[in-house]
């Protein structure tokens, strides 16, 4: 046992003292952070309000009420928030229809302040639109379906308005109910609110699956390496002089393991630390309390947090023993490869499966995959986060993962303590299958 | 200590088709110096990995101590310096002999003071806290050594522990292994260089073809041996001397250096006849002394016409 624990503090310790750690250590939160908020800075710099011109060619009020709808929309939900779009109406007949508007499109398009009275985009109303809904609509920012949504929406609005106004129906009556449904999402656990909305719960997912998949490989790989560097060094040979193969391999998985949960506890516990302080946090980047609500950093609950970092622990034992048995087998990294392919393929369907569980958290699929061990380090902590997991499954789950991993620690063992002293040639499947059985 | 250290009985260790070690039975009794003794591919490597039950045995048996357990379970009683030093290069060498101390048993405070002194010991700790990567391959084979060493085993294993050493270091570990000896400890060292084995060991065994050719102390190698030995040195006119070193009822074999030879004389014949042959002829003589046979004849003599023809590509 003292022979574990110094093999254990000498893997943890010379690991977590490389430069490459610190620096992954600090990189990869910055690299999340950033991709988090990378696309909300981008979405948020096209929140600016667009000119459109407006062509009438309706012959009824029908541009008016449009100007009116779309002016009436807010880029944001404060009272300060700007408006969304500038109209301007141009009242045209159907006969002049095509000139006015191809000489608006003429001015539309052009990049911000470059044209004067140059246009975000042009919409034209035509004498049939009242009737059949029909307008259309030509902008530099088609392609974005959020700002078409939008405009859809509006112009909808607006019609609908006029329909019901020349139906005889009172204009207040009308505006109060056109009010649009807003719908704001909070996930449940355990019949108690979690205060995540169902976007936290998604991007949350999504984080600790990538995080889940990227330590398992890395520090799984790592452990392969340091086998083959421990044969070509051959430090082996004294070091099997004094431990034995169980040692050793035990010692090196749950040391290089350690530093790989260590690394995790500290992205894992910055992530609830920047959730549980994120209103002095956004204050700090001189963001209102009510944005901060919506600053996309996922809260991280502690019970989570737990799961998380038990299914790590799990996933990489069992990972990690196995990685290291392949290191046995082999004598340079290039061998391997051929190998770690059978070991990096549960992992890999571990990790698409989470995405068939993002998409449907209590399907049979997303179950299955959470008892199966191989898999479930992936798939049960994001399903846990996506929904309530009864404490029974999680049980079996983890009842399971310790048998399986018993398993392989057994099967590791056997192949690590021939492997690591043979040079030479790999083994083929049948002399593997031997050293197994002897 | 006078139980065994080591019992070697009847081991045979074959790879793949090949014999490394057939039926080799030896006794390396407790204290002094033992020299295992071998041209390349002799199976010394291949027996002290079976010592140290980094390898089985496909028959026979191995017994430390006389005891029941294999030497992982006796390490802490052990030392060893494999023949294909190893260190992790990435590691300080403080560190790294704390750790090798600590898989020997050794708590870590005690095995940082040991390794301390070692450092001393040794003229290297000024590199304490330098990667080992940093330090020559001299340095490192030093601190590899310090690392067999630290938890003061009884039966200290070398292979080939001088090679590779320029004639200082060499001649610091020498002195360790001659004071571990004095120490009443027990070291088994293989080596292929005689002269070293011929100053510093109590008992050689020398193997060939992973079989036993000698064993016992080098006193009796010597005398099992037998015959009258004759050392020369010239300083001219050495080729008036081919004739008489030729004739096979005065010489019965003859080892030449150049300037220098060692003669074997054959049966009944005597060294006062070959200095007289000589003087007669004229050759320049610088040395001519009796003397017993030195190890490396020995050696040439009895495992010369193997050695030569000794498997290729497999590890001693």
């Amino acid at each position: 046992m003292k022979k574990i624990i110094a093999v254990v503090r000498r893997e943890f310790v010379e690991r977590v003292r490389t430069k490459a750690f610190v620096i992954s250590t600090v990189l990869l939160p910055v690299f999340m952070v950033a991709m988090v908020l990378l696309p909300a800075l981008m979405m948020s710099g096209g929140d600016r309000t667009s000119r459109i011109a407006l062509v009438d060619a309706s012959g009824t009020n029908l541009g008016q009420a449009v100007s009116r709808t779309l002016a009436a929309e807010k880029l944001g939900h404060g009272g300060d928030a700007k408006a969304r779009y500038t109209v301007r109406v141009f009242p045209a007949a159907s006969d002049q229809l095509t000139a006015v508007r191809d000489d608006l499109i003429g001015k539309t398009g052009f990049s911000i302040n470059k044209e004067k009275d140059g246009w975000d985009g042009v919409l034209v109303l035509t004498d049939t639109t009242l009737a059949n809904g029909k307008l259309t609509y030509y902008g530099s920012n088609v392609g974005s379906l959020e700002a078409m949504t939008k405009l859809q929406r509006a112009v909808s609005t607006a019609l609908a308005g006029v329909r019901l106004a020349k139906s005889g129906v009172d204009a207040a009556l009308v505006k109060q109910a056109m009010s649009p449904a807003d719908l704001d999402t909070t996930k449940v656990t355990d019949g108690k609110l979690t205060g995540q909305s169902g976007a936290e719960s998604y991007l949350i997912a999504l984080f600790m699956s990538f995080i889940l998949y990227f330590a398992i490989i890395i520090y799984g790989q790592q452990t392969m390496t340091s086998v083959i560097e421990e044969k070509t060094s051959r430090i082996m040979e004294v070091l099997t002089s004094s431990l034995t193969p169980f040692q050793m391999l035990l010692g090196k998985v749950l040391g290089v393991g350690s530093a790989g949960l260590a690394q995790m506890a500290i992205w894992g516990g910055s992530v609830f630390v920047l959730s549980s302080q994120r209103t002095p946090l956004a204050g700090f980047f001189g963001m209102s309390a009510d944005a901060a609500q919506s600053f996309p950093i996922p809260s991280m609950p502690a019970g989570l947090l737990v799961v998380l970092l038990a299914y790590f622990a799990l996933g990489f034992l069992l990972y990690g023993a196995l990685y290291a048995a392949i290191g046995a087998m082999c004598n340079t990294i290039q061998e391997t490869q051929q190998y770690a392919v059978f070991v990096t393929m549960p992992i890999m369907v571990g990790f698409f499966a989470v995405f068939a569980l993002i998409k449907d958290p209590t399907g049979t699929l997303g179950v299955t995959m959470s008892y199966i061990p191989f898999f479930a380090p992936f798939t049960m902590p994001v399903r846990w986060s996506l929904t309530s997991v009864p404490p029974l499954q999680l049980a079996l789950s983890l009842v399971l993962m310790v048998v399986v991993l018993l398993a392989c620690v057994w099967l590791a063992a056997r192949i690590y303590r021939t492997g690591i002293l043979m040079y030479g040639k790999k083994p083929s499947w049948g002399e593997l299958w031997r050293w197994i059985r002897a | 200590m006078t139980a065994a250290s080591v019992r070697i009985e009847s081991v045979t260790k074959r790879f793949s088709g090949h014999t490394a070690v057939n039926r080799l039975s030896m006794e390396i009794p407790g204290g002094g110096i033992f020299g295992l003794l071998g041209p390349n591919g002799a199976g010394k490597s291949t027996t002290i990995r079976l010592i140290m039950g980094i390898l089985e045995p496909d028959e026979g048996r191995i017994v430390l101590f006389d005891s029941p357990h294999n030497s992982r379970a006796l390490s802490q009683r052990i030392g060893y310096l494999p023949e294909e030093r190893g260190l992790y290069k990435k590691m300080k060498v403080l560190d790294h002999l704390i750790f090798l101390g600590e898989t020997k048993g050794i708590g870590r405070a005690d095995a940082r003071k040991r390794a301390q002194a070692w450092l001393e010991r040794l003229g290297v700790s000024d590199w304490a806290q330098k990667k080992v990567e940093d330090l020559s391959k001299g340095m490192q084979q030093k601190v590899q050594f310090a690392g067999a060493l630290l938890h003061e085993p009884e039966l200290v294993i070398l292979d080939e522990p001088f090679s590779g050493l320029d004639p200082v270091n060499a001649q610091v570990m020498k002195d360790i292994v001659v004071a571990i000896a004095a120490e009443g400890r027990t070291v088994l060292f293989s080596t292929h260089v005689m002269e070293q084995a011929e100053r510093m060991c109590d008992r050689i065994a020398i193997i060939a073809r992973g079989e036993m050719v000698v064993n016992g102390t080098v006193a009796q190698v010597k005398e099992d041996f037998g015959g009258r030995h004759v050392a020369l040195g010239f300083t001219h006119d050495k080729a008036r001397a081919a004739n008489i070193l030729a004739d096979r009822a005065l010489i019965a074999r003859v080892d030449d250096y150049g300037a220098s030879a060692e003669l074997q004389m054959a049966d009944g014949a005597d060294p006062e006849q070959l200095l007289a042959a000589l003087v007669r002829e004229g050759v320049g003589l610088r040395r001519f002394e009796v003397v017993e046979p030195s190890l490396h004849a020995i050696f040439i003599a009895k495992v010369g016409a193997d050695a030569a023809t000794a498997p290729a590509g497999v590890a001693a």
